[in-house]
């Protein structure tokens, strides 16, 4: 299946796209909102401000997905792959420098 | 021994703030939350988005093609082509309600 076709990779994509565009802003209101050296009120209105803000502009809704299939377990973070996908393509050598082990 | 006496507290929060002036950090002796650390930390974005390949399609190419060159789309044509079938055989996508109370969504069972 191509990668790009994938309903849970386009939404990660998604995600992605609004964290990278949002992500300074919220920083700013990270910032007042968790400096306990700012009086409270100002404090309070930082953090409704942050709530204002979409779920998919939060970093934690970012998933490393399999690149080949968009499987969400089993990743191999070096090579962006499911375990069956490295698999597949280290036996067939597409993985440069991986060699199945053998002793 | 002169050696086994304990500093004063008021001579060891002077080091402290002697150091924090001469390595240029920041002198927090009560550790209040100051939110520098939101402010030290990289951005993530960036890096997020180089993630998943960037991917070519016959779409993509046209579009940035502007018209001077285009590409026959094959998938794209067989896909208006399904509709159009699937449209005739009143398969088609339902209308779109024009009032809420219209809504299919109302009429699901719950």
């Amino acid at each position: 299946m191509p990668a790009g076709f994938n309903a849970r990779i386009l939404r990660d994509k998604k995600a992605r796209a609004g964290v990278n565009a949002h992500e300074l802003v919220r920083r700013a209101y990270l910032y007042v909102a968790r400096n306990q050296t700012l009086p409270p009120q100002v404090r309070y209105q930082a953090q409704l401000q942050l709530n204002t803000f979409g779920k998919y502009t939060r970093p934690t809704t970012v998933k490393n997905r399999c690149v080949e299939t968009g499987r969400g377990r089993g990743i191999i973070g070096e090579f962006g792959l499911c375990r069956y996908q490295f698999r597949l393509k280290a036996l067939n050598n597409e993985l440069p420098g991986v060699k199945k082990a053998s002793w | 021994m002169a050696a086994a006496i304990a500093p004063a507290p008021s001579r060891l929060a002077a080091l402290t703030r002697l150091r924090c002036s001469i390595f240029q950090t920041s002198y927090n002796p009560t550790s209040v939350r100051t939110g520098a650390k939101y402010l030290r930390a990289r951005l993530r974005g960036p890096s997020m988005l180089k993630y998943y390949p960037t991917e070519l399609s016959v779409a993509k190419f046209n579009a940035f093609a502007q018209g001077e060159w285009t590409m026959i789309d094959a998938d794209e044509i067989q896909r208006e082509k399904d509709v159009e079938d699937k449209k005739k055989r009143g398969k088609g996508a339902p209308k779109k309600a024009k009032r809420k109370e219209d809504s299919r969504r109302l009429k699901r069972k719950k």
